[in-house]
């Protein structure tokens, strides 16, 4: 069923095309970060140039990018450390429910993915306001973790639907507790799947920008927030931003390497982009 | 094959020895019943003894139902009850004006504009991104070799942090120093000012989001794709389908249910989208880029009109539901249409 050579080699030579044409603001962006200024600005513009990592140390090292990078780590981090748990856990009682209760519960979280957060950030702000919270890691992170609820549940309810029902039935029939068909059945089999929902979370939680814009300060400012100040700035501040840019990238093209298999099923619930 | 890494992962279920999700193989007739098949409990004996079970697995959800109420649904009745106020942080005014926000809003040009540029960029942006990432899924359907690398190469851009996308998209786009002006200006042709022009801002937005999701587009189109029956498509050929007939007539009427679904889904994302219109014209120049969240940000956070924005936010939400109940009654209109097309 699949065409001949000729075709396949067109085929092939058009999708390239696509996918490089795709990569070119990236790498772009890359090629940016390496250049001296004058080499930046030249029309037109240059392939051929002496590479330079100065921008690299000076943005990460000099301009303490490393803080916000650190803040980033410690609110993505904070994050999935405690959604993951709860979430697993309602996903968990979510597919052992039989009542329809169970799927209006899940309609509603869907729901709730969809939400303009523009609307839940006003009132996040003012309540951060009025408890002090604002600029603090606890703000941060409970606003995330309530923003990737959702998602978490749902990803993590498609693996435990999984499991066959007589596992759970053998296992009572044994004696377990509720708690011990969660803890010593269904948890050990959904496993990877728990790999895979921290990982996305990580990723939602260290891309995020409209809550990191309106909660943090300069205390916790998270990497968007302090790219996106810097890549407003005036085109002298390009090389830096760009480096600033591919520093924040990398980890997320390890993620994707690491991800690539299950980044369908995290993608149809909308992991990425919040 | 491409199939592998994109098809939900049943190697996992496999190594358990698990039947794999088949949750897109199902006969879905709507993006509705989509959902409501992905949220179906899996079969049960459904004796006595396991409804007085109910309420202990129903502990499990304790505690993020205490936390999304806290975090989620507390706010947002605030955000409810703050629209109903004049409240302004910036002079300190906060007295009850009931719904006068609203009709503020309702008789004002700016909410209008933005409400319709809104839907103008959504619109364009998904149609888009459909089309694009539908042509370009069916060829990686077809390539038989190196599909899997190319289409791992093409998700980057979605993946990216969305910020550092849009940095990335402003360095391209940027008025003479960008790579796309100046190599125009290295063939003589004088370019537009792709971010201060009003109509070509609006164009370079449009552009900014296809990049970003056309790879999610292409990723979940092709994992929809390989799941149409192969016999299906041999059957076709003999009757001397060509490629355009096979995509149209078979392969999208068979995967009808998940393309509403993902449909429905980017038009949701795609109406609140923020980051992208940010960093690249902040709703600028004037107001020729501000779609109602990027009005909403600035009416809250630079304005400081709390009240005025809480509103904002209200009719947004309201008006993406309406969108989305239209665009899930139209779309199972046209899977219903379609799915007696089949063959």
């Amino acid at each position: 069923m699949k065409p001949r050579f000729q075709t396949q080699f067109l085929l092939f030579i058009a999708l390239s095309a696509f996918a490089a044409l795709n990569l070119t603001p990236v790498i772009w962006g890359f090629l940016t970060s390496i250049k001296q200024p004058v080499d930046a600005f030249a029309v037109p513009p240059k392939i051929v140039f002496t590479p330079t990592f100065e921008f690299h140390y000076q943005i990460w090292v000099e301009r303490e990018f490393w803080r916000f990078l650190l803040n980033s780590v410690v609110i993505s981090v904070g994050t999935v450390l405690i959604s993951l748990p709860i979430a697993t856990m309602s996903a968990f009682g979510l597919s052992r429910l039989q009542s329809s209760g169970s799927r209006g519960l899940l309609a509603g979280l869907m729901v709730m993915r969809m939400f303009p957060q523009i609307l839940l950030a006003i009132p996040f702000f003012m309540l951060g306001r009025m408890l002090d919270l604002i600029d603090t890691y606890w703000a941060m992170i409970g606003a995330l973790v309530a923003l990737n609820q959702p998602f978490t549940i749902w990803l993590m309810r498609s693996f435990f639907i999984e499991i066959p029902e007589e596992l759970y039935e053998s296992a009572s029939l044994d004696g377990c507790s509720i708690w011990q068909e969660f803890r010593l059945v269904a948890l050990p089999i959904v496993k990877p799947g728990l790999w895979v929902a921290a990982l996305f979370s990580l990723l939602f939680a260290y891309n995020e920008f409209l809550f990191a814009l309106v909660l943090t300060g300069p205390h916790t400012k998270t990497l968007p927030v302090a790219i996106a100040e810097y890549g407003g700035e005036d085109v002298n501040y390009w090389s830096l931003a760009a480096a600033a840019a591919i520093g924040i990238m990398l980890p997320i093209v390890i993620f994707m390497m690491v991800l690539q298999r299950h980044l369908v099923r995290g993608l149809a619930f909308g992991a990425v982009k919040g | 094959m491409t199939g592998d890494i994109i098809a939900p992962d049943a190697s996992l279920a496999g190594a358990y020895g698990i039947a794999p999700m088949t949750m897109v193989k199902e006969e879905i007739t709507s993006p509705l019943r989509a959902a409501r098949l992905l949220a179906r409990a899996p079969p049960s004996l459904a004796d006595s003894g396991e409804r007085s079970k109910d309420w202990k697995y129903a502990l499990f959800l304790g505690p993020s139902v205490v936390l999304i109420c806290c975090v989620m649904i507390y706010p947002l009745g605030y955000a409810l009850y703050s629209s109903l106020f004049n409240y302004d942080l910036g002079s300190g005014i906060h007295e009850f004006i009931g719904l006068d926000n609203y009709a503020t809003l309702f008789t004002e040009a700016r909410f209008w504009s933005a409400l319709g540029r809104t839907c103008l960029i959504v619109t364009c942006a998904v149609t888009s991104e459909f089309f694009i990432g539908l042509f370009v899924a069916y060829g990686l359907y077809l390539l038989v070799r190196g599909g899997r690398a190319l289409s791992l190469l093409m998700f980057l851009p979605h993946i990216v942090t969305p910020v550092v996308a849009a940095l990335f998209l402003r360095w391209i786009f940027m008025g003479r120093w960008g790579l796309l002006s100046s190599l125009l200006i290295s063939f003589n042709i004088f370019p537009p000012d792709w971010l201060g022009d009003p109509s070509w801002a609006r164009f370079t937005v449009v552009v900014a989001d296809i990049w970003q999701f056309t790879p999610f587009m292409i990723l979940v189109l092709l994992a929809a794709l390989n799941t149409v029956d192969e016999c299906l498509l041999e059957a076709a050929k003999l009757d001397g389908a060509g490629h355009w007939t096979l995509l149209f007539r078979i392969m999208v009427p068979s995967v009808w249910p998940m393309i509403a679904f993902v449909l429905v889904i980017r038009v949701m994302d795609a109406f609140r989208s923020f980051d992208n219109i940010y960093v690249l014209t902040a709703g600028g120049p004037g107001t020729a880029t501000e779609t109602l969240t990027m009005y909403t940000y600035t009416t809250a956070f630079k304005l400081l009109k709390i009240g005025k924005a809480s509103a904002l936010g209200v009719l947004t939400l309201l008006f993406v539901g309406i969108v989305a109940a239209v665009v899930i009654t139209v779309l199972s209109r046209m899977s219903r249409g379609r799915g007696k097309s089949v063959i």
